[in-house]
């Protein structure tokens, strides 16, 4: 093999050296410093560290947070761009980023305090200056997909060198949150005053890694940015992303081998991976929700029992076991059991009761059943779905045939153009609750169907849960928002997806996270 | 002949393309919602099918691709943006190399077979071969694929599951990944070209010229090499020649079970998503070399065949 024919192999070589040389340096300060926790650490970072192999999913729309439209993308661009805030993997609260700490001065202000000595990968500073850049970019490029994201967003203002103040039309404390997610991914400036449109595949951050290389549908490259600002990371030399879509190939490349992890794997899969042998499984709950839309604009669904009966007919641990392989939690309200604002009282509303649900359609002039225009999705997951509950719905009198077509196709016809009674679709989740909530039901969303005033109260609640910063103050407005959703059976939640990984066993450190898009930050290989 | 056949050429290049342009109005979704993201609004969308001239009517849409296709320029991915002349440089070769090494695995084997079985017709060997190529036929490649993986990768470790190495990178490891893919390809191969070969040669057999040669006190083996194989190599050229072509239309399927990043996964990733430059583009790569594999075959039946130049 001659090596001037290897890119790869040529970077890997010349980053090696560089990699030496760092930490050489590391020694170094850890001498001297003579920090026994992490100096530990750092021990495990010159013996291992080594290049992930990761199977992933989708081809990223695109690899600059600000232009990208799919949610499969995070997982490229978390490793490049670090973000202002960063969430706990187990209960998305908000944690320390780039911004090391925040405040609401008065509700309609919000101050960051960017970390200092950042560099982005070009080199240039990251402050206040570029977080401005970068908000601004964010909320007004004509380009950008995440100006609804900052909405609330009236002026950003550079207070000091590494002061940002983002003052706001409306109360907002989901902010923060907000900006854990593509909002909060801080690109270079310079980088993109350099590429303009080609930033979409020429990535400039601040994060772990730093971008090589981008084939389409092939593989994403990335090598370890030696002036991260956090000494203690990146543990890894490298990612290597391999793009396969199909996920019984995707779970092959790890048990044989090519790979040494592979996310968004199936339930169906589990058994092979738990079959022992050469892989392990690394599952964990996300807030990723399969649910039924219901346009109660006008028909029958309009009539609040029938869209309560449709919550009872509904046997979710049946659901959840037949059509998930047990992969998954059944689910009473749109946030999992383990997410920080849950409220076990809510989820307590509609256990699965046939009888109760045909009672409530009696109860609404319906003792005959009803006729209902169902829409769903046509790939294999979703007709087995339709399927289960087509029947159980058929079993209280809830009848109906399913028009389904392509996930875009069938959403468009439903969101937009307000076609069938209801459409069994999922919602991804947003980092902050108040996200959800607003953009579900609020009387002018996409996501409301019917665009159907929502009941009273509801988004006094929503306004609520973003005046106040104090968690336990939301969490008491996030339990009024989720009563009044269910009593309301303004949807019908169904379950929330597991996240399920594979790996291979010297991978060590891999977790998932409640939002379903890993990180891995704290992955190391053990050599 | 060679300045007709390649002035002929451009109104097929056309004529497919612009059916494959045509075809893809049909195929239900609308890329500009991709492209919007997941909560994107009507409007947004809208702003969208005006900033990538989506809402220009279906002949202006082509015409422009066609205009810029002529001066070489074939346009970028309309989703992720990568250069559509990039992606096919890159994905590419790898399918013809699998391609390539299915049809070598087929004649490498397929001939021996078609020789043996010709040697006895009707008998218990020509019975059992023939009925291999049947099922050779009857095989769906990704079956194959998967119980090959199962077997020789996840199995045994012989060779890798998914993935593939350019042959620049390394020759070697090309080949070592390549071949499950191949192998998986080539059943149909294997069995077109050892059932023509066998009726070819029972058919040369019986004829009045062998039947001379052996009056003469030729032996076998100096007619099938010298007489036998000769008088079939136009036919066999052929079956090379469609062969190449259909292989190279069956890599989609290969290419999914493999994870292997080639034209198959491309492009129906892209008529998928609606992403028409690379569709288009891919398309063009593809009848391209459908028109120069059918041209040498052309060629190359002159050279073996002399009386074909007449004609």
């Amino acid at each position: 093999m001659k090596k001037k024919d290897n890119p790869v192999v040529a970077e890997a070589e010349g980053f090696t050296l560089r990699r030496r040389e760092f930490l050489g340096m590391l020694t170094g300060v850890a001498a001297v410093a003579t920090m026994a926790g992490p100096s530990a650490l750092m021990a495990k970072v010159m013996d291992n560290g080594g290049i992930l192999r990761v199977g992933a999913p989708a081809n990223p729309s695109s690899m600059d947070p600000a232009t990208g439209g799919s949610g499969s993308d995070h997982v490229f661009l978390f490793p490049v761009f670090a973000t202002l805030v960063e969430w706990d993997y187990d209960t998305l609260k908000a944690e320390p980023g780039l911004a090391k700490s925040w405040e609401y001065p008065d509700s309609k202000t919000l101050v960051l305090n960017i970390r200092e000595g950042v560099k982005f990968h070009d080199g240039t500073e990251l402050d206040a200056e570029a977080v401005k850049f970068n908000l601004d970019r964010s909320r007004t490029d004509p380009r950008s997909n995440i100006r609804s994201d900052l909405a609330s967003v009236e002026k950003v203002e550079v207070t000091a060198p590494h002061e940002v103040t983002v003052h706001l039309k409306s109360p907002d404390t989901s902010l923060p949150l907000v900006l854990s997610d593509r909002a909060g991914m801080m690109v270079s400036p310079s980088s993109i005053k350099k590429f303009g449109e080609e930033s979409d595949r020429n990535p400039v951050g601040a994060g772990h890694m730093k971008f090589v290389e981008w084939n389409d549908g092939d593989r994403i490259i990335l090598e370890r940015n030696p002036d991260y600002w956090n000494k203690e990371r990146p543990l890894l030399d490298g990612i290597n992303f391999r793009i396969i879509t199909d996920s019984s190939t995707r779970l092959r490349s790890v048990m044989s081998g090519q790979n040494d992890v592979a996310y968004q794997l199936e339930g169906r899969q589990k058994p092979l991976i738990e079959r022992g042998g050469s892989v392990e499984g690394v599952y964990g709950a996300t807030v990723y929700c399969f649910q039924i839309y219901l346009n109660h604009a006008s028909g029958p669904l309009s009539n609040v029992k029938v869209r309560q009966a449709l919550n009872y007919a509904i046997n979710r641990e049946a659901l959840v076991r037949a059509s998930m392989h047990g992969a998954g939690e059944p689910a009473y309200m749109n946030l999992p059991s383990s997410h920080w604002a849950y409220d076990a009282d809510v989820a307590e509303l509609y256990s699965y009761d046939p009888d109760k649900a045909r009672k409530l359609l009696a109860e609404a002039g319906y003792p005959d059943g009803i006729e209902l225009d169902m829409r769903g999705y046509n790939d294999q997951g979703s007709v087995q779905r339709q399927e289960i509950l087509q029947g159980m719905l058929a079993d209280v009198g809830i009848r109906g045939t399913f028009k389904t077509g392509t996930v875009p196709d069938m959403s468009a016809a439903y969101f937009a153009r307000g076609e069938g009674d209801f459409l069994v679709s999922a919602w991804t989740g947003r980092p902050d609750p108040s996200l959800t909530y607003a953009l579900l039901y609020a009387g002018d969303s996409y996501f409301n169907a019917g665009k159907v005033e929502p009941p009273e109260g509801l988004m006094e609640a929503i306004r609520a849960s973003r005046s106040t910063a104090d968690l336990e103050e939301r969490k008491k407005a996030f339990s009024t928002v989720q009563r009044i959703v269910m009593e309301n059976a303004l949807v019908v939640p169904l379950a929330f997806r597991e996240d399920i990984m594979a790996a291979v066993p010297k991978v060590e450190n891999l977790q998932t996270n409640l939002l379903g898009k890993p990180k891995f930050k704290h992955v190391y290989l053990e050599s | 002949m060679l300045l007709n056949r390649l002035v002929q050429a451009i109104p097929i290049m056309i004529l497919a393309t612009f059916l494959v342009f045509s075809l893809l109005q049909l195929v239900p979704g609308d890329i500009a919602t991709t492209i919007a993201g997941e909560n994107a609004s009507e409007e947004r969308i809208e702003e969208i099918r005006e900033q990538y001239g989506l809402n220009q009517p279906f002949l202006i849409q082509y015409g422009n691709w066609l205009l810029n296709a002529v001066q070489g320029d074939f346009g970028k991915s309309l989703l992720s943006g990568e250069p559509v002349l990039e992606t096919i440089t890159r994905v590419f070769p790898n399918t013809l190399f699998i391609v390539i090494y299915a049809v070598v695995l087929s004649v490498v084997i397929g001939l021996p077979l078609g020789i043996l079985a010709s040697s006895k017709p009707n008998s218990k060997l020509d019975g059992a071969i023939m009925g291999f190529s049947s099922l050779g036929v009857a095989v769906p490649n990704f079956w194959l694929g998967m119980v090959l993986v199962s077997i020789f990768a996840l199995g045994w470790n012989w060779f890798p599951a998914t993935g593939f190495v350019r042959p620049g990178e390394s020759f070697t490891s090309a080949i070592w990944f390549a071949t499950l893919p191949a192998i998986a390809l080539c059943t149909n191969g294997i069995a077109e070209v050892a059932r023509q070969l066998r009726s070819s040669l029972v058919e040369i057999h019986s004829s009045q010229h062998v039947r001379t040669l052996h009056a003469k006190g030729l032996s076998p083996t100096a007619i099938l090499w010298k007489h036998g194989l000769k008088n079939v190599s136009v036919n066999l050229l052929t079956v090379i020649s469609l062969l190449f072509n259909k292989a190279l239309a069956a890599t989609v399927v290969v290419e999914t079970v493999f994870a292997i990043p080639g034209m198959g996964n491309t492009i129906v990733k892209a008529v998928l998503e609606g992403d028409f430059p690379v569709v288009q583009g891919a398309v063009l790569a593809m009848v391209v070399t459908v028109i120069v594999v059918n041209l040498v075959t052309d060629l190359l039946y002159t050279v073996l065949d002399p009386r074909i130049k007449q004609v």
